[in-house]
């Protein structure tokens, strides 16, 4: 057979899909963050001050979210891909964009080290803001199932039942995906206040004048928090919960789009799958029969 | 309240200093960036010798063979066969080569949705059996020698009990056997994964999800510092190529055959059979004592993936009498991204298997 050289990957797509996912997970903090300066109430992910101007969280995850969307671009993707020729403006804004935030994220840590609220527990995630992981299922029950009570819509060949059921299991995502992402901030979050209740223990308070070194020992600390979050039956049960929310949604969505095709008389992803099965089992017969068929004892075809 | 004293002045006339390196360190990128840059992965010269499907077997003649006997390598569903041959001054496949082993590697290609109803009898009974049974063919030989990685370890594993016959030594690195442990955030966390729920859904298990979970093991590390790194480095011609090929390497999993998940994540992760001798394959029961082969077990120290517990009971549940195991310092993958690794294990690697030529 021909020599053969590397093909290309099949990684575009998938960075692609990652860098949103990263920017989705930034833009959920920048939601969501109760903000490192502010003490931010338990339970109350919406505070007014995480979207205050001028927050510096805010800033610095705008800065983020602003250089991980240059890496989004098409082109740029695409160049990082095929040996990196992009104009040199793109480089230069991703850089430029991506050390704005590094130097606002310093500057944000600087502001928190200076804050001296109260400081929370060591590592015990069941203690801090427990209440967040009530919060979201009951925005659900209060404001989202009773919009599930709509009209029909018209679609032609859509049940009110299957629109209504894909909705609802979007909806049961959104708040578990929510929850999830929230878990996720805590570490972040638990361990700024760590330093910052280390240094004060120290009595004498060491001043973090190189930041690298200050980084270096959160970034361990943050390591840390989050080895204890994974290992916790709340991480673990919020995972789960996730999973199961985007599999139903996944299930009903499939559904709803199974309704349509029959209604066009198309074949639907449980038709395909089946006639996949078929197949599957028919190779494998084939398989089995040509392997009895075959020369039991080994051969030198070629060296 | 108490507030902190700090000299300000000082910290911006530094962080304004370090802006101004990273201006000159981004004047010396962009010249960086604008030349030619080198990110192939799996860039070492090989012939597609034998395809089934979507799988393809690579051959990797070397300079100056030593051994009669070539090597197979199995590499992990869960990501692509191109780890072992990442970058040509950190490439397993091209350490082996220089030792004058004659290698294939099974490159398990990308499963689409006429894939998930393989299993894995379909991966080990099936599409390594008949590569395995090729090689033999080609070379006039009973034997091959088999080296695993991660869970393609696993099923080195699995296929050496079930084919005794056919396997002259075993190799398997950070192959995990025990699942049973505290250790491990995989191990912990697919114990309460509803698989069932899952493939259903889905059909093969999506690549994406696979990242986002690895990526997930440490986010501080994979989401932050990674990138804070590249940025400090990016004037560094050979730090941002090698960036970029590890980085096209984490990002190129496929979809996995959803009945192969279903039945890896049950039968291993959640109910631990394969190390109790209670996992069946292709409807024969999988007994590690017909592990009969020499064993070279090879895993990290620091391996938060597969932990030292989760490899280190194959030599005591083997079948073999010719058993030797291996800890390096070592994380998962620093056996195949570090060089100082591979200059250590691989010329190691070459002399077990030497020394049992015969």
């Amino acid at each position: 057979m021909a020599q053969e050289f590397s093909k290309k990957t099949a990684s575009e797509p998938l960075l692609a899909a990652w860098i949103k996912w990263t920017m989705d997970f930034w833009d959920a903090m920048a939601q969501m963050g109760p903000g490192l300066t502010g003490e931010g109430q338990a339970g109350n992910p919406t505070s007014s001050e995480a979207g205050a101007p001028g927050n510096p969280w805010l800033l610095s995850l705008k800065l983020w979210q602003a250089f991980f969307s240059l890496l989004t671009e098409p082109g740029t993707v695409a160049a990082v891909f095929q040996g990196i020729k992009a104009p040199s403006a793109i480089i230069l804004s991703m850089a430029q964009a991506g050390w704005g935030g590094y130097f606002h994220l310093h500057r944000q840590w600087l502001e928190a080290w200076q804050e001296t609220g109260p400081s929370s527990g060591g590592n015990d995630f069941e203690t801090l803001d427990q209440d967040i992981f009530k919060i979201c299922p009951e925005i659900y029950e209060q404001d989202f199932r009773q919009l599930m009570n709509l009209p029909h819509l018209g679609l032609a060949g859509l049940t009110r039942e299957g629109v209504n059921r894909a909705t609802e299991k979007f909806t049961q995502f959104q708040t578990a995906m929510a929850e999830f992402i929230y878990l996720l901030y805590l570490p972040v979050k638990k361990s700024l206040r760590a330093m910052r209740r280390e240094q004060e223990q120290g009595g004498e308070k060491k001043i973090p004048e190189d930041f690298k070194e200050y980084y270096k020992s959160w970034l361990r600390t943050l390591e840390g928090h989050y080895m204890t979050l994974f290992q916790s039956q709340e991480y673990i049960r919020t995972l789960s919960h996730t999973l199961i929310a985007l599999e139903e949604f996944t299930t009903a969505k499939q559904e709803l789009l199974a309704e349509a095709l029959e209604a066009l008389s198309l074949p639907s992803r449980r038709d395909l799958d089946e006639l996949c099965r078929e197949i599957y089992l028919l190779k494998k017969s084939a398989r089995e029969m040509a392997k009895k068929l075959a020369p039991a004892e080994p051969s030198r075809e070629e060296g | 309240m108490d507030r902190t004293k700090i000299p300000v002045d000082l910290i911006l006339a530094k962080v304004a200093a370090e802006a101004e390196a990273a201006q000159h360190r981004l004047e010396k990128a962009r010249d960086i960036f604008l030349g030619p840059l080198a990110t192939d992965i799996g860039a070492t010269p090989y012939e597609v010798v034998y395809q089934e499907e979507r799988v393809r077997l690579k051959y990797y003649r070397p300079a100056a063979p030593r051994l009669k006997t070539p090597l197979l390598l199995v590499h992990a569903l869960f990501n692509r066969e191109t780890l072992l041959d990442l970058q040509p001054d950190r490439s397993v496949v091209q350490n082996l080569l220089k030792e004058g082993l004659e290698i294939y590697l099974v490159d398990w290609g990308l499963p689409t949705r006429m894939d998930q109803f393989l299993t894995v009898d379909d991966h080990i009974n099936g599409y390594l059996d008949n590569m395995v049974d090729f090689i033999r063919r080609r070379h006039g030989i009973a034997q091959v020698n088999l080296m695993g990685v991660c869970l393609g370890g696993t099923f080195a594993v699995i296929y050496a009990a079930l084919h005794p016959e056919k396997i002259r030594n075993l190799i398997t690195t950070v192959s995990p056997i025990h699942f049973d442990i505290t250790k491990g955030l995989l191990h912990i966390w697919m114990k309460e994964i509803d698989v069932d729920r899952l493939v259903d859904a889905f059909g093969n298990l999506p690549g994406n999800l696979v990242n986002a979970a690895f990526l997930l093991l440490n986010p501080p590390r994979l989401l932050l510092d990674k990138y804070l790194g590249f940025l400090e480095n990016m004037d560094d011609k050979a730090f941002v190529e090698n960036f970029i090929r590890i980085e096209k390497w984490i990002f190129d999993s496929p979809d996995i055959p959803g009945e192969t998940v279903r039945q890896l994540v049950k039968d291993l992760y959640q109910e631990n059979r394969l190390v109790q001798g209670r996992m069946e394959v292709g409807g024969r029961r999988v007994d590690l004592g017909q592990v009969t082969m020499p064993l070279l077990n090879i895993y990290g120290r620091y391996d938060h993936l597969v932990p030292p517990e989760a490899c280190e009971v194959l030599s005591k549940q083997a079948g073999s009498r010719d058993t030797k195991d291996i800890c390096l310092d070592t994380g998962h993958i620093g056996l195949y991204v570090s060089s100082r690794f591979q200059k250590e294990i691989v010329p190691q690697i070459a002399a077990w298997l030497l020394a049992r030529e015969g």
